[in-house]
Parts: C-alpha cells; structure tokens; sequence
C-alpha cells in the first residue's frame, strides 16, 4: 500500500512537472515582412525652420540637453520651428556656413576667425559669463600625475579636443611654439576627441596624460561632476581670449539677423529665456565686436604661421 | 467519467490479457522505449524553447541597445549613411538578426535593413516608452517567430531603434537534439528489440513445452517430462510439473491394475455364470427331461394297459402335470441358457427369444439380422444376446411400448445393435443414478469386450439402444 502511495505520488510528481505551464511566450501579432510598401516621404513642415548649428564644443549628447532649452526659446519666440544642427567638427559647420545651409551658429572663437577671414562670416553676440565675454584655455593632467608645467609633459600622450578649436589645439601648440618645439617633436604621442567633455574625461581616465580645454566647459563639468576635482588638476591657465561667439551665415537676411539679435539680446529678460541661459552657465546675451577677438587672432596666426594648423 | 475510466481500463486488461505474451513482453519493451523518448523529447522541447527564447530576448536586447548607443551620433549629426550603415552591420555581425530599423521620434521610419520598402503593421507592433529600458514583443512571421526590441535612443529624444531576431536558429537547434533524440530512440529500438524478442523467447520457450506437455499428459502419455531451462520460477514450474506428472503416472498403473483385477474379476463371474447356467440347463434338458419324458412314456403304457377307469383318469392326470412339467423345465432350461445359442448361434437363439417374448406379451417385434450366417465368438454372441435379452425384459416390465424393432449387424470390424421401442421412456442420468442393476450390467458387458452401449430415452420419447462390440478376431 504504501509502495503504491509512493508510485502514484512519483508519477504525480514526473506528470506535473511535465505539464506545469512555464514561461513560453505566445506571440502577440502576425507580421508579414515580405509584404513591404514604399515609406511616406518625410512630411514637409509646412513653416520653414530655422536652422541652428552648434558646435560640438561639448559631446554631441550634452550638447542636445544644453541647448535644447534655449532652442526651445528660440522657437517660441520667433514663431516658428527650430532645427538643430550638429556636426562632429567645427569646420563641418564652418562649411554649412559658408554654404548658408545654417542660419546661426554657435561656434568656438576659432572657427569665428576662420570663417570670418574665408567667406566673411559675422559675429552677432556672444554669451556672457560670470560678467566676463572672455575666456581662457586651461591645461589639465591628472591629479595624481607629477606633471606641474608644461615641461613635465614633454614625451606625454596630449589629447587635442577639435583640429580648429582654439583652446584645444591652437592654444597648446602656441604655447609649444613658444618653447620652440612642435606637438609633433614634443609629445610621444597625439589624438583628437572632438569635445570639451571628452578631452576631460580622456585625462580624468588616463588615457592622456595632458589636455588643454575650454575654461567655461570645465567649470561647467567640475560644477556638475563634482567627482571630477579630484581627479584633475591645472597646470596651466592662458590670457583672456574673446569668448566663442554666435555667428550668422553671410547670407542670413538682414530683417532675421536683427530679429536674432534682438530675441538673444532680451533673453536674460524673460524666466523662459533665464532658464535657458542658466541651463547653458551664460549670464545672458551681449554685443561683441571683432576687436574682442584680436588676441586670438594673434595667437592664430602665430600657428598658422608655424604651418601647425593645416594636417588636423 | 469514472464508468468512462473504468471501461477504457477493463478494455486494455482484455487487450492486454489477450494477446500473447510474446506480444506483452515486446510491448512493455517498445512501449517503455516510445514512452521515455516521447516524454525526454516534449521535456527537452519545454526547456529549450524556454531557454532559447529567453537567451534570444537577452541577446536582441543586448543587439537593440548596442544598436541605440551607436546610433545616438549619427542621428544627433543627421549622419544617415552612417546610421543605414550601422544596421546593414547589425544585421551582418548578428546571423539571428531579420531586420533593423531607426525610428525618429516621432516615429518615422528614419533608416532600415528592408529592401524596396516597409513591412505594413511592422512599426505599430511595438513601441517603448522613453524611460524604459527596452521593450520586447514576440511576433509571428513569415519567416517564424521574431523577438522585436525597441529601445529608446537617447532616452527616446533621439529616436527608437528596434530590431528582430529570429527564432529560426533555435528552432534548427532543437530539430536537431529532436532528430538525435529519435536517431537514439532507433538505435535503443534496434538494439533493445531483438534482445527482447530473445528474453520472450527464453521466457516462453518452457512455457510452451509446459503446454504440450499437458496436452501429451492429458491424452494419457505419462513419459513425458519437461525440461528445466532456467534456475528460475519458470524452472521450479517445471520441476513441480514434472513431479505433478510422476504422481500421476503412479495413480494411473494404480488404477489401470485395479481395473484390470476388476474386468478379470468380472470376467470370470460372467463366465462362471454363464458356465453354471449351461451346465444346469443341460441337467435340466439331459437329465431332468429325459426322466420326465420316460414317466409320461410309462404314465402313458399305464393308461393303456390299465382298464380301470379310475386309475385310467388319474393316470391321464398325471401325464398332464408331466408334461406341463417337462414344458416348464424346458422353458428354464431355456431362458438360462438356450441351446441353441451354442448349438446354431446368435441369429437363431435371438429368433427363437423373440418368438417367444412375442408369445408371451403379445407386442409386435421387428428383428432384423444381418451377420452374414457365420458365427461370431462365442463371448460376443453371449453378449449381445444377453443385452438384448435384458433390454426385452426391460421393455415388457417398464415400456409399456406397442412395437419394438431390433437390428443386429456386422459394420466393419464390429457387430452393431439397436434396440428401440416406442415406450413411456426414462430419464437416463436419473435412471443410471440408481445403479440400476440391469443397465449397468449391459453396461459393463459391452465394456468388458471393449465395446460401447449408449441409451438415449427421455419420458415420452421411447428408448433407443446403440450397442457396438469390436471383432478383434477374424470374421
């Protein structure tokens, strides 16, 4: 009796785990993929957008979430869609302005100078920042490297952000001019990252040993990232240059050009347009004229000078 | 249900009692066998199927967000060669992959693996919210069952990117462990079937010597033995049939020699009977009549000679008693044994019996006699005079027939009887119940010669008498 008990619960036991319902997904709908249509064309918005590039000073993420606010507020205010246009280099945007297929821009000072010397590209403000429309270019290394000047770093691995931007790769090769060397005599060894952000980070991991970035770029990461302190340190900070300005395309219509400076001007005016400047650092939008660029311009033309600038 | 239960289990307990055990054992082999593969290759299609959808799920996950990460670039840039080309390389690195495609936030369709356009209703099967991490709906193709991912790019400012993976892989998979599974089953099947039909052979190998045996056994052949083939259960069967059969080889010489001293026992009573009844029927006629004939020879001579008339009368008388005497004699002398049984045989003793049970009871007789004239053994003829004999007695004391017939014949090598009358009839089992006397021994009369007597009678169907005795001898 008991031995049967015990069969009949054995069996049981083998049937149930058998036939117990597990998780085997049923699929939900039935989809013929060789049944394929032509897909719609992209719906024309009917208004024409307009057009704003930024330049990857900061990653190309950080970028969308920084200027998304104020584009939004752009937007609003002239009353009609905003497109945003990125691109992985400055002189990719320089192209489109040069082309006219941007109507604003928001570049580095350099490309400001570039463009302005090629195809007359105009400056229509800039930000201002802490109460200052300048900016420096600071070299970092890593905290717990013994490297104190720019001497220490001969035979080093230097991370370059843009091949035209002006704190990251103009800035150092000016100051390697200054001491008579080259990037190419001086450093082992030398790559581009193509932001701000990132040449901060490639340091603060090692895997540069020095970097020469934006200072509002790295207040603006050592106030977000407070980890990040710790990890780098200054050995370097240069003379005020002319802040990187937003610029129009030379053949931006006189009547929107004005409308732009006019709306950029008042931003710091409206909460909307407070929340988008201090989602970007920016105090609020001033004039600048060229003469605030003359330093810079100085130092470019030192290194094109040099023949520094041509092989990116 | 239960009755339903029920009846299904008393149908396999007929089909399974049923058929041989040949059959049985065969069946318990290849039914184990169909069984354990069934079930190891439904548990296999189980974890399988489970584990293969899930490790599909994880790695079209895995793909969709490897895919979002990489597309946040291009798509930020508007690169969209660079994004078209990003899913031509997810679909290439990744076999399982079927298609790819990049949705804008708004759900455009930006870029995707299809050529010559858009599976309708692929973009509504599966959407994802921005915050979540991805989103997995399983469909049913054309080209089989498909994971669809969606993932949000760049927290789904950037779009979505989703991608299907086929199941197809998987599905190859277990068609493979399937047909190795089923290779293995008709490996164990090859394998396992001749060595069960070699085990149904061993096992029923004695069973089936076991059965002719008895058949051996039951029509009387006591030699046979059996053999012991296996130091089994089957073996001790064997070796209890073989001391069953002892025994009763012993039981039967026991009573084949007791019936043996019975049949000589009775033989000899018969023929002692027999004996004695001629023996006294010839004093009765030798003697007893001739002394009965010389007194009515002298009563007769007294008559004549003597003229008293008183005398004369009482001797007349006398004469009278004599000769009715010397009747009656001969009449016992008769039924004892009737001389002309010996003397002319069968037939004519049977005529004059029957002529004289017609005299006597006035029923009509029909006696039919075919013997070819010779005279058959003289056991045989006593026999079945005897019988026919008895069975006239029988019918003129209980029958109450109206007319009786009687056939005597040689058939072959046997002399035949039938005796029949359309009496009252009698129960026959009742009847030989009784042990009544008289039929028995017509009975073992006939057994004694190695003959058969069968009464068939039932009450208002008359009797019919079938007696058959073998000539062992020549005619």
């Amino acid at each position: 009796m008991d031995l049967r008990k015990f069969i009949l619960a054995a069996l049981a036991i083998l049937l149930g785990s058998a036939c117990a319902p597990r998780a085997i997904t049923e699929p939900a709908a039935y989809v013929d993929l060789s049944n394929v249509q032509p897909l719609p064309t992209l719906a024309n918005q009917g208004i024409a957008p307009l057009r704003v590039a930024i330049a990857a000073v900061t990653s190309l993420q950080g970028t969308v979430e920084g200027y998304a606010p104020l584009l939004e507020y752009l937007s609003q205010e002239l009353g009609r869609p905003v497109e945003r246009i990125q691109r992985r280099t400055y002189s990719e945007i320089n192209e489109l302005l040069r082309s006219g297929e941007v109507d604003l821009a928001f570049v580095c000072t350099s490309s400001y100078l570039i463009g302005r010397e090629q195809f007359g590209l105009e400056l229509l403000v800039a930000p201002q920042v802490n109460n200052k429309v300048s900016y420096q270019a600071n070299v970092i290394v890593r905290a717990d490297s013994n490297y104190y000047t720019m001497e220490d770093l001969r035979g080093r691995v230097f991370a370059f952000t843009d091949p035209t931007s002006f704190t990251g790769r103009v800035y150092p090769t000016y100051l390697l001019l200054q001491m008579g060397e080259t990037p190419q005599t001086f450093f082992r060894a030398t790559f581009f990252v193509y932001s701000h952000d990132d040449a901060i980070h490639t340091v603060a991991n090692g895997l540069a040993d020095a970097a020469s970035v934006d200072s509002l770029v790295l207040d603006f990461a050592l106030a977000r990232e407070p980890d990040l302190a710790g990890k780098i340190r200054v050995i370097h900070v240069s003379d005020e240059f002319g802040m990187p300005p937003v610029v129009v395309s030379p053949g931006t219509r006189p009547q929107l050009k004005a409308a732009l400076r006019d709306v950029l001007l008042r931003m710091h005016l409206s909460l909307q347009g407070q929340v988008a400047l201090k989602t970007l650092g920016y105090d609020r939008f001033v004039l600048v004229s060229d003469e605030a660029y003359h330093s810079a311009r100085a130092v470019m033309a030192l290194v094109n000078a040099a023949g520094e600038l041509e092989s990116p | 249900m239960l009755a339903f239960w029920k009846k299904l289990l008393s149908k396999i307990w007929e089909v399974a009692g049923s058929v041989p055990i040949r059959t049985k054992i065969l069946g318990i082999v290849l039914g184990g066998t169909i069984l354990l593969s069934a079930s190891v290759i439904y548990q296999l299609w189980q974890a399988v199927t489970r584990t293969m959808q899930q490790e599909l799920e994880a790695r079209g996950i895995s793909i969709a967000r490897d895919l979002a990460a990489r597309a946040v670039d291009p798509l930020l840039l508007n690169d969209m060669y660079s994004l078209h080309q990003l899913i031509l390389d997810t679909q290439h690195n990744n076999p399982d992959v079927v298609y790819a495609f990049i949705q804008a936030p708004d759900g455009q369709v930006l870029v995707h693996s299809f050529e010559g356009g858009f599976p309708t209703g692929l973009m509504e099967s599966n959407t994802v919210q921005a915050n979540e991490h991805h989103h997995t709906v399983l469909l049913r193709t054309n080209e089989g069952l498909v994971w669809d991912v969606a993932v949000p790019i760049f927290e789904g400012k950037a779009g979505v990117a989703r991608t299907g993976i086929s199941t197809q892989r998987a599905e190859k998979i277990f068609l493979s462990i399937t047909t190795q599974v089923l290779l293995t089953t008709l490996v164990v099947f090859a394998i396992s079937l001749p060595a069960a039909a070699f085990l149904t052979f061993i096992l029923t190998r004695p069973i089936l010597e076991l059965v002719e045996a008895t058949r051996a056994v039951t029509q009387g052949d006591f030699t046979r033995r059996v053999r012991r083939w296996a130091e089994d259960e089957i073996g001790d069967l064997a070796d209890a049939f073989n001391a069953m059969i002892a025994e009763l080889s012993r039981m039967d010489e026991l009573r084949r020699e007791r019936e043996q001293l019975r049949r000589q026992l009775l033989e000899k009573v018969i023929a002692t009977q027999e004996d004695e009844r001629r023996r006294i029927a010839r004093e009765l006629h030798d003697s007893t009549s001739q002394n009965l004939t010389s007194l009515i020879v002298g009563l007769k001579t007294l008559e004549t000679t003597c003229d008293d008339p008183r005398i004369h009368h009482q001797a007349s008388e006398l004469r009278a008693v004599a000769s009715q005497t010397l009747g009656e004699v001969h009449e016992i002398s008769m039924r004892l044994r009737p001389r002309l049984l010996d003397d002319l045989g069968l037939s004519a003793a049977l005529e004059r019996q029957v002529d004289e049970w017609h005299a006597r009871h006035r029923i009509p007789v029909d006696l039919m006699i075919h013997t070819h004239d010779n005279r058959l053994p003289e056991e045989v003829e006593t026999a079945v005079f005897r019988i026919i004999q008895e069975s006239l007695t029988n019918i003129a004391r209980y029958a109450e027939a109206h007319s009786v017939s009687i056939l005597v014949e040689r058939r072959g090598n046997a002399i035949v009887a039938v005796i029949e009358d359309d009496g009252r009839g009698f129960d026959v089992d009742l009847v030989k119940k009784d042990r009544h006397l008289g039929l028995i021994g017509m009975q073992e009369r006939a057994e004694l010669l190695g003959g058969t007597l069968v009464i068939e009678s039932a009450p208002g169907k008359g009797t019919s008498i079938y007696l058959s005795i073998p000539l062992t001898g020549g005619p």
